[in-house]
């Protein structure tokens, strides 16, 4: 039992399948995420690749503060990710709300309404830092698994 | 019954399917992105995501049909499966052979997108909706010129099987160069069979999400992927039988390494098509597979009627 849930967190760590979400960034955010994908950075190499759809999913990367309009179909396309799954917020935005936190129209970060496992901050988040903060959510997977089970 | 057990699951069924299919899609993806000047995946990348969906949660959407959704990718995993088992793999003999197997190996490799249509069908998002019909007209245009080039060479041959096709090319090596249209063509349609890049149209996913599929999660998506990696195995291994019968008959271990570099030299001119075209759009292919290719195939049938006259002068 234990040897097949090693490869099955090992399996996990080589292939994170992402999904990008924009919640209501300025869209530096979104082009930066999208440089980050672009052969020059090749995240193919880690097994990465950008998927349409929640449910292939394991990774759901956010970016931008989350208003109020966003926030029931954050919530929505979280629910429809398959377990277990992250999500990685990334931008000073996603992180606290940044420049627009204390808008009218604006609830604050992604934690604000989904639980974030990584926090990328910067103000856009250059792609080095996005991909920094990728393998950062994998290393920590990693050591927490061998640790202990995951909370399903 | 313990041989059929071992060739059902052991080899050259399930367990070697998987295996080469898995490495036959790195082997595209790497050369993909090679030709892209990325550096690629490592060679472990497709057994990772495989096993990874393994072990995700599996959703059934509530509005899905919950047999038919569950059913779907274990019915076309196992129609590829059996299709292989008519393929020769190092001699001219298949495990099964009999007279008009070619045809049945043809339709076995259909059912997959059938497959794949009741599935994104019955799964009831507007998105897997879209790909399904899409899918299936794509279908009935790659499907024809596929049939012509391939049951062409079969003409020359003068027989059903697949097997005595392959004894006749083998004995007279310079007739299987008269069939060079008909494997251009057979390619191409391969192309759309297999959903790759010119004819991604069913799961263009800057469009439609990924198309059929896109409902599907965990272990069924893990099958699915399978599914496709087998059928291209699958296909290009019947390309080899058909149009590339060389280094056939010597001892067996000489004649798979044979075989397995037929195949990926034809997995290899599909990543080279899918690297240099970009899609197009659903009446654009319709058109080119009964304007374009469909003149030719019938002129590959032309020329293999004329031979055989020839021949039999
Ligand atoms: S962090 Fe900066 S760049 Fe990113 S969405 Fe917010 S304001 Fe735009």
């Amino acid at each position: 039992m234990g040897m097949i849930k090693k490869i099955i967190n090992w399996s996990r760590l080589k292939s994170p399948w992402i999904l990008h979400f924009n919640t209501g960034a300025c869209n530096a955010c979104d082009i930066e995420i999208i440089a980050a994908l672009t052969p020059r950075y090749d995240l193919e190499r880690f097994g990465v690749i950008l998927k349409g759809t929640p449910r292939h999913a394991d990774v759901l990367v956010c970016s931008g503060p989350v208003t109020r309009q966003i926030e029931d179909r954050l919530i929505r396309i979280y629910e429809q990710m398959a377990e277990p799954k992250f999500v990685v917020a990334v931008g000073t935005c996603a992180c606290t709300g940044g420049v627009f936190g204390g808008c009218y129209n604006v609830k604050g970060g992604i934690n604000s309404a989904i639980p974030v496992s990584a926090y990328i901050p910067g103000c856009p988040a250059s792609p080095k830092a996005i991909i920094d903060g990728v393998v950062k959510l994998l290393k920590s997977l990693e050591e927490s698994e061998t640790k202990a089970a995951p909370a399903k | 019954m313990l041989a059929s057990l071992i060739y059902i699951l052991i080899f050259p069924g399930f367990a070697f399917l998987g295996v080469f299919g898995l490495f036959a899609e790195f082997f595209d993806r790497k050369l993909y992105a090679r030709l892209q000047n990325r550096v690629g995946p490592p060679w472990f990348q497709p057994f990772a995501d495989f096993i990874k969906l393994l072990g995700k949660e599996e959703i059934v959407p509530c509005d899905a049909n919950p047999a038919m959704f569950t059913l779907v990718p274990v019915i076309a995993l196992s129609t590829v499966v059996a299709a292989f088992l008519y393929i020769p793999l190092w001699n001219t003999t298949s495990l099964l052979s009999f007279n008009g197997d070619i045809i049945v190996i043809l339709y076995l490799l259909t059912i997959p997108t059938l497959a794949f249509f009741i599935g994104g069908w019955y799964s009831s998002s507007l998105f897997a909706r879209i790909g399904s019909v899409r899918a299936v007209t794509q279908l009935f245009a790659y499907e024809v010129p596929l049939f012509i080039g391939i049951l062409s060479a079969a003409l020359l041959a003068n027989t059903w099987s697949l097997s005595e096709i392959m004894t006749f090319y083998n004995k007279s090596p310079v007739l299987a160069l008269f069939n060079i249209l008909g494997f251009g063509v057979s390619l191409i349609a391969l192309l759309g069979k297999l959903e790759k890049v010119p004819f991604d149209i069913p799961e263009a996913e800057t469009e439609i999400v990924a198309g059929a599929f896109t409902e599907y999660s965990g272990k069924f998506l893990a099958l699915l992927r399978l599914t496709l990696d087998v059928e291209m195995v699958a296909g290009a291994a019947l390309l080899a039988a058909v149009f590339l019968p060389f280094g056939l008959g010597a001892n067996p271990v000489i004649g798979f390494i044979f075989f397995i570099a037929k195949v990926l030299f034809v997995i290899a001119l599909i990543t080279l098509l899918r690297t240099v075209f970009a899609r197009l759009r659903i009446d654009q292919m319709i058109s080119f597979c009964w304007k374009r290719m469909v003149p030719v195939a019938i002129l590959q049938l032309l020329i293999c009627l004329i031979l055989k006259g020839v021949i039999q002068r």
